[in-house]
Parts: C-alpha cells; sequence; structure tokens
C-alpha cells in the first residue's frame, strides 16, 4: 500500500493541483512590522497597488489564520524569542517571507542587538533585497511564493507524516510495552519476596507451637 | 545671577573646576561627593532656576587620544525654563575601581530612566536610585555595551523575552488590585529562567 500512495497517479496528481491552486491564491500574510518596510507593505496591502489582486485578501493579525509569515523589519536580539515563538504557534502549511535587508541579514546594523538575519532564527523561503523595498518587489516575492506553493506535492507531504506518525507510534509502543514490562517485572518481584517473608513467618510459628 | 557667577559659586562652595576643553565653555568639572549638593544649589538656590534636566550622558575615556585621569566619566545637562537659553553643564569622573555616583532622581523624576540607561551601558552604578535595573538591554544579556572594551559584534542569543510582570502586578498592587491566580505559563522557575543567556 505504502509504494503505491507515494507515486504519483492520476487521482492524486490532479488532487496537488487542486490544493495548491487554493493554497496559491489565497495566501494570507500575517505582518510582523518592526520598521520602515512594514509602511512599504501598507501601500502594498492597499488602494494602489492592492494585494488583494492576487489572493492575500486579507491581513491577519493572529498566527492561527495566516499562511505567510511577513517579517519586514530589524529584528533585534531582545525580539528574537518573541518572533520564534509567533512562528512555532502558525498552523501547517507555513511559509516566511525576509523583507528587506534588516530581515534577510541584518542591514547595516552591525552591531551588539540586532540579529543578522532571521535565517539564524527561522526557515525562510522568499528573501526581498531593498531598504525598504518598492511594492514591485513585494509582488514579485508573493509570485515567486505562488510559484513554490504550486511545486509543493500535499499527497507526498501527507505520505511521509502519515509514515512519521506511524513510527512515532511503533516507538511509543514499544516504549509503553517495556515500561509494562518492568512494572510486571517489579510487581512480580514484590511478590515473592511477600510470600518469602509469610513462609519464613509461618515456619516461625509452626516452631514456637512445637516447642 | 549670570552663568558666570554660578560658576564662581560652583568654584568656591563646591571645589569645581571649568573644563577648557569645552567649546562653549559651560562645563564644571565637580567630584561624586559634591554633587548632590551642586545639583540642589542649581535647582533651587541659584537666581536662574535649571529646573530641567536635558540629559544624562555616560562617556568611556579608555581609548579617547591624550586623555588622562578616571576612565569614565557621567555628563549631566541642565536648562533653564525661566531664564532661555541659560545651560549648564556638570561632570563627574568615575574610576574603574569605584563606580558608584550619587544619584539625583529626588531633584529631577526624569533622572530616573536616564540613570538606569547609563547604568545598562556602562556599568556606573547610582547609589540610592530607587528601581536601578537595566532599560534597553534584556535582563539576561551580560556586559555593558557602549563600554569600549565590549566587542561590539559580540553576540549573545537570549532564551525568553523580556520578563516585565512583576513591575506590572507591583504597579496594580499600588492601585489597590490584588493577585489572587497566576497561570502557568505566568509563573517562571528563576534558575530556569537564567539558565542559558549565551550560546557560544
Amino acid at each position: 500500500m505504502g509504494n503505491e500512495a507515494e507515486k504519483p497517479n492520476i487521482i492524486t496528481s490532479s488532487l496537488d493541483f487542486l490544493v495548491n491552486w487554493g493554497r496559491s491564491n489565497s495566501l494570507w500574510p500575517f505582518p510582523y512590522g518592526t520598521a520602515c518596510c512594514a509602511i512599504e507593505f501598507m501601500s502594498t496591502e492597499v488602494g494602489r497597488y492592492d494585494l488583494s489582486r492576487i489572493g492575500s485578501e486579507y491581513v491577519r493579525f493572529t498566527p492561527r489564520q495566516s499562511d505567510v509569515l511577513l517579517v519586514a523589519g530589524t529584528i533585534t536580539y531582545k525580539q528574537a524569542p518573541i518572533l520564534k515563538r509567533i512562528y512555532e504557534q502558525m498552523a501547517e502549511p507555513r511559509w516566511v517571507i525576509a523583507m528587506g535587508a534588516c530581515a534577510s541579514s541584518g542591514g547595516f546594523y552591525d552591531c551588539y542587538c540586532t540579529v543578522p538575519g532571521i535565517d539564524h532564527i527561522i526557515p525562510v523561503d522568499v528573501y526581498i533585497g531593498g531598504c525598504p523595498p518598492r511594492p514591485e518587489a513585494f509582488f514579485d516575492a508573493m509570485f515567486d511564493l505562488q510559484k513554490k506553493v504550486k511545486d509543493e506535492s500535499f499527497m507526498k507531504q501527507r505520505a511521509e507524516s502519515v509514515k512519521e506518525q506511524l513510527e512515532m507510534i511503533k516507538v511509543k509502543t514499544a516504549e509503553a510495552k517495556c515500561e509494562a514490562k518492568t512494572a510486571i517485572h517489579d510487581k512480580v518481584v514484590d511478590i515473592k519476596d511477600f510470600m518469602k517473608e509469610k513462609e519464613q513467618n509461618f515456619v516461625k510459628k509452626a516452631q514456637f507451637w512445637k516447642e | 545671577m549670570t552663568v558666570e557667577e554660578i560658576f564662581a559659586v560652583l568654584e568656591e562652595r563646591y571645589g569645581a573646576t571649568r573644563e577648557k576643553q569645552d567649546k562653549w565653555g559651560v562645563t564644571a568639572v565637580v567630584s561624586a561627593s559634591y554633587l548632590h549638593n551642586a545639583v540642589q544649589f542649581l535647582k533651587e538656590e541659584s537666581g536662574i532656576k535649571f529646573d530641567m534636566l536635558v540629559d544624562i550622558v555616560g562617556i568611556d575615556y579608555l581609548t579617547y587620544p591624550n586623555h588622562e585621569g578616571p576612565r569614565f566619566a557621567v555628563a549631566y545637562a541642565f536648562k533653564s525654563m525661566k531664564n532661555p537659553g541659560a545651560r549648564i553643564r556638570l561632570k563627574v569622573l568615575v574610576s574603574e575601581e569605584n563606580l558608584n555616583v550619587p544619584t539625583i532622581t529626588d531633584f529631577y523624576a526624569n533622572a530616573n530612566w536616564y540613570e538606569r540607561e547609563v547604568f545598562d551601558q556602562f556599568g556606573i552604578v547610582f547609589k540610592g536610585h530607587p528601581d536601578l535595573r537595566r532599560l534597553l538591554n534584556h535582563v539576561e544579556f551580560v556586559g555593558h555595551p557602549l563600554r569600549k572594551d565590549y566587542p561590539a559584534q559580540k553576540r549573545q542569543w537570549l532564551s525568553t523575552n523580556d520578563y516585565l510582570l512583576p513591575q506590572l502586578e507591583q504597579r496594580l498592587e499600588e492601585l489597590g488590585y490584588k493577585v489572587v491566580q497566576r497561570s502557568k505559563e505566568v509563573e517562571t522557575n528563576d534558575n530556569e529562567f537564567l539558565e542559558g543567556s549565551i550560546k557560544e
């Protein structure tokens, strides 16, 4: 069964196409804006450039409902744990865009307090150059991301995750069995000791009554 | 009372010396023991009342060319609102062995955060400060980054975000609230909290 599911066939590939079409045309961003790149993102989002043309309809301010983490601005070391936590809170599938020089490489802040690129903390899918990048550059990055999303195979990922889960279940059952065995062994030893003590008591009592 | 007269009084009463290198000639160097009295004089007794504290600055003279004397200095900039344009600057030299300077938070409320910042970046200890904690850097940060011997590109990974809840609770308690229950996420273990601040 496993081998058949891994190979692409007409059902899985068309399902892949459908899923990727849906995903790539509804990439909802989570704006993690800390500096001037966030201002540029605002102009991308509203009227003149209108990001909702390509399906990024809503800007979601909660990691639970968004697909793309958009890091726009300088990330300091004090902020790094917060960014990492937000990334971990996002539901899969998730993608990350590093917008601007600061988020990609630290920019010109070469000092004790600035993270030299957010790829030290979280994996990044698309980098955008510029300080800050123009809205056109941001659109280009979104198209790149859409291409990337369309290349992914939903069924393959699913098969892999099922495999991982099966392996995890196997390992966990083995651990549980081991634990149960040791627990039973301990109990048996305890009961044996208990019986021995009782026997000795009986023997002592018998000797006492004989005397 | 003009600024010149104030300088004369400072020199006479508090043993201040006027710094010659200053371009505008408004800097007086005071010893740390006389600082508190000198500030009191400037704010309350002198004719021009210097009722505004503009800034407190820490200075590290480690790599300064042709410098003799103590390594650190703290400079206070005062301004008069009553007599616009009147400015004066006090400077306290601080040696590396004795980093103590008296606080002036009892005269100027905004000195609180200025002194916290100087403590954070230079490690100068302000005696009598009500709440001397780091202001800009993280609680797990080791060292004082604006000292000249701190390697400028040394990076420190921090394990948690800054934990400000105790201060919030304290402030709420002052307003009459009471802590009934804390959630598990909020309760931190002190040892766990301070572990692993630097990953080499």
